[in-house]
């Protein structure tokens, strides 16, 4: 690493931390505007999450969709690709999983499950390939084509979870309790954590080898930085369009099936709402670093379990978690912040 | 006729929308936070008219207050130089998180909200409201401006050559702004619409119609009469598959998917269609 990218990573890293402090600050002042009660809200906003062993483990639980839709998102990033169907498609990859689960009851646990996330894991996939496809073959612009179709396809969604494979005998607008085989074993009881963390895990370290260890990532992260370069230095240009939609719609995929295989163990209406968005957050925090995602997923989650927390003991809605995580949004990809902490740092220097 | 009827209803919004979203479009900013400034504008709107008492005066309110959002995510993309469809993103998620928080904290509730009393403004015998009327002199209107004003070439020449425009003295960035501010008040209008039309708030009511917008801007050639007459071939599929959902007892989730899957459709069929005329096509990147 020379002295510039040590630069680039020191300064991204203080302006992350002043983005993501400013945050905080903007959550305690909206919650001390909304709140009957402030003081007590905002500190269970903030400790909430680590007051208990029950409350802790939800945190880390929460993180592992984000890091699956964050590390999918950076991987399009890398390619310049706006991957905007997170939310269909992790919605799409739990449906399909927790299907696949219904259907097989006779499998034994690990084959089924396998079995499962990557039926799962392909439906997503495809479903983001698809605006890939349209991109290099017509010229649709993808970003808003891969939103389009996610939307249409929650509301397919909806109408499979809400009719077709209801269970007829829950209250719940949910698909029946896939086998009790298929689950994956749980780490910090009473908690939902199980051992789908470490799949997390591991995909953030495969991801990362893929990107910037093997030739596949650099040509597709040459793309994105230049196709034009990439072209002339005998890159064929077209298949980095669509293989990283893929890949990013496999990792939504992933996310809900080891939402669906970790934590609800069935499909509820709307039950992954909100992490295609909190991926493209994580994503941009981490600045499309598959191991930085680890660290910007655990935030968001901290962020979820403490208005978790404040709603649960006082009269703070849980939306204000969405209100502070659009804040991070506005302001993360400032230039003019990264630059005026470039300046400060030279001059301190 | 009532389909027609119906459709012309259903396109207002969409084309307030996209008439708002062409000036953005014009000046060389794909404006995506359309969606989330229509979410605004239909919160605020019906707030204000229920606590003004007063339409018009309710209605302005609410376009001021989108207005200001507008500004604030104008002003961070181009003074704070993010990446405004980061920020643009930002914008939507703002909107409807900051809605529901507000219902929340102050109608104490997070689902649907209704106001009564609120007496509809509605058109002469046409049975249209005031909403249409003022759509399609809109129309007129950035048509003038956009084609017969030293303001509208500006706007035009910023997404055209930017650089051309500063070496007149001009800021492109005031003209990016501007037309941020417009697009801020078309779809505050746009979303009055569909909060007062229904005498009520829903989280979400606007469910993805600045998106479907945007792509109206495209299908109609990026000009204002293209627009109009986009919108209003989606809002007749709309209206006939409303129509179609009575008479198939299609199930309500399929029909709400239906006007994206249209969305993408049509955008696609209309780059299929300009490639073949032009060898190219609209493209952002």
């Amino acid at each position: 690493m020379n002295r510039r990218e040590k630069e680039n990573i020191i300064v991204s890293f203080w302006g992350v931390l002043l983005v993501l402090g400013a945050s905080l600050l903007f959550a305690a002042v909206l919650i001390f505007l909304l709140s009957s009660e402030p003081l007590p809200a905002v500190k269970y906003f903030f400790t909430g999450p680590f007051l208990s062993r029950y409350f802790f483990g939800n945190m880390l639980d929460a993180a592992v969709p984000l890091i699956f839709t964050g590390l999918g998102i950076s991987l399009a990033f890398k390619a310049s690709l706006f991957n905007l169907g997170g939310e269909g498609q992790i919605y799409m990859g739990a449906l399909v999983t927790t299907v696949v689960c219904l259907a097989l009851p006779e499998f034994n646990g690990l084959a089924g499950g396998l079995t499962a996330l990557a039926a799962g894991s392909l439906a997503a996939g495809l479903l983001a390939a698809l605006s890939g496809y349209l991109k290099v073959k017509w010229n649709v612009d993808s970003m808003i084509s891969s939103f389009l179709l996610s939307s249409a396809v929650v509301y397919g969604v909806n109408f499979f979870i809400t009719g077709y494979f209801k269970d007829p005998s829950s209250s719940l607008l949910s698909t029946p309790f896939i086998d009790s085989r298929y689950f994956l074993p749980h780490l910090m009881n009473p908690s939902t954590l199980s051992t789908s963390i470490f799949f997390a895990l591991g995909g953030a370290v495969i991801i990362y080898f893929l990107l910037y260890r093997t030739r596949w990532g650099y040509e597709m992260t040459m793309c994105g930085l230049n196709p034009e370069f990439a072209r002339y230095g005998g890159v064929n240009v077209s298949s980095y369009v669509t293989m990283p939609f893929f890949l990013s719609g496999l990792m939504h995929g992933l996310g809900g099936g080891f939402a669906v295989l970790g934590t609800y163990h069935m499909s509820i209406k709307g039950f992954t709402s909100g992490m295609g968005w909190g991926g493209i957050a994580v994503a941009l925090i981490a600045k499309n670093n598959p191991l930085g995602v680890i660290p910007a997923a655990l935030f968001f989650a901290y962020l979820n379990a403490g208005s978790k927390a404040a709603m649960l003991h006082t009269d703070v809605t849980f939306e204000v978690a969405a209100v502070v995580e659009a804040f991070v949004f506005f302001f993360i990809t400032s230039e003019v912040i990264f630059s005026f902490i470039r300046r400060k740092r030279r001059s301190l220097l | 006729m009532k389909l027609v009827h119906d459709a012309v209803t259903i396109m207002t919004p969409f084309l307030l929308a996209a008439l708002g979203g062409l000036f953005t479009e014009l000046a060389g900013t794909l404006n995506i936070a359309l969606e989330g400034f229509m979410l605004i504008g239909a919160f605020f709107s019906i707030v204000f008219v229920s606590v003004t008492g007063s339409m018009l005066t309710g209605i302005l309110l609410g376009v001021l207050i989108t207005v200001i959002f507008a500004f604030i995510f104008g002003a961070v993309s181009l003074y704070l130089k993010t990446n405004i469809f980061i920020t643009g993103l930002a914008a939507n998620l703002m909107a409807s998180g900051l809605t529901v928080v507000l219902s929340a904290r102050f109608f104490g509730s997070k689902g649907v909200v209704t106001f009564s009393g609120l007496t509809p403004l509605k058109g002469l015998h046409s049975g249209y409201s005031f909403f249409v009327y003022t759509s399609w002199l809109l129309v007129v209107v950035s048509w003038f401006i956009i084609y017969h004003t030293a303001f509208g070439l500006r706007i035009r020449g910023t997404g055209i050559h930017p650089d051309a425009v500063s070496s007149l003295g001009l800021r492109p960035s005031q003209y990016k702004l501007a037309a941020i501010l417009i697009s801020g008040a078309a779809c505050g209008l746009a979303g009055a619409m569909l909060t007062l039309n229904v005498s009520a708030f829903v989280p979400g009511i606007t469910a993805g119609r600045g998106w479907i917008a945007l792509v109206v801007i495209y299908l109609g050639d990026r000009t204002p009469w293209g627009i109009l007459a986009a919108s209003f071939i989606f809002g007749l599929s709309i209206s006939f598959s409303n129509y179609a959902q009575g008479v198939l007892n299609l199930p309500a989730d399929i029909i709400l998917s239906f006007p994206y899957i249209l969305t993408v459709a049509a955008m696609t069929v209309y780059q299929i269609y300009r490639i073949k005329r032009k060898g190219g096509g609209l493209q952002h990147r």
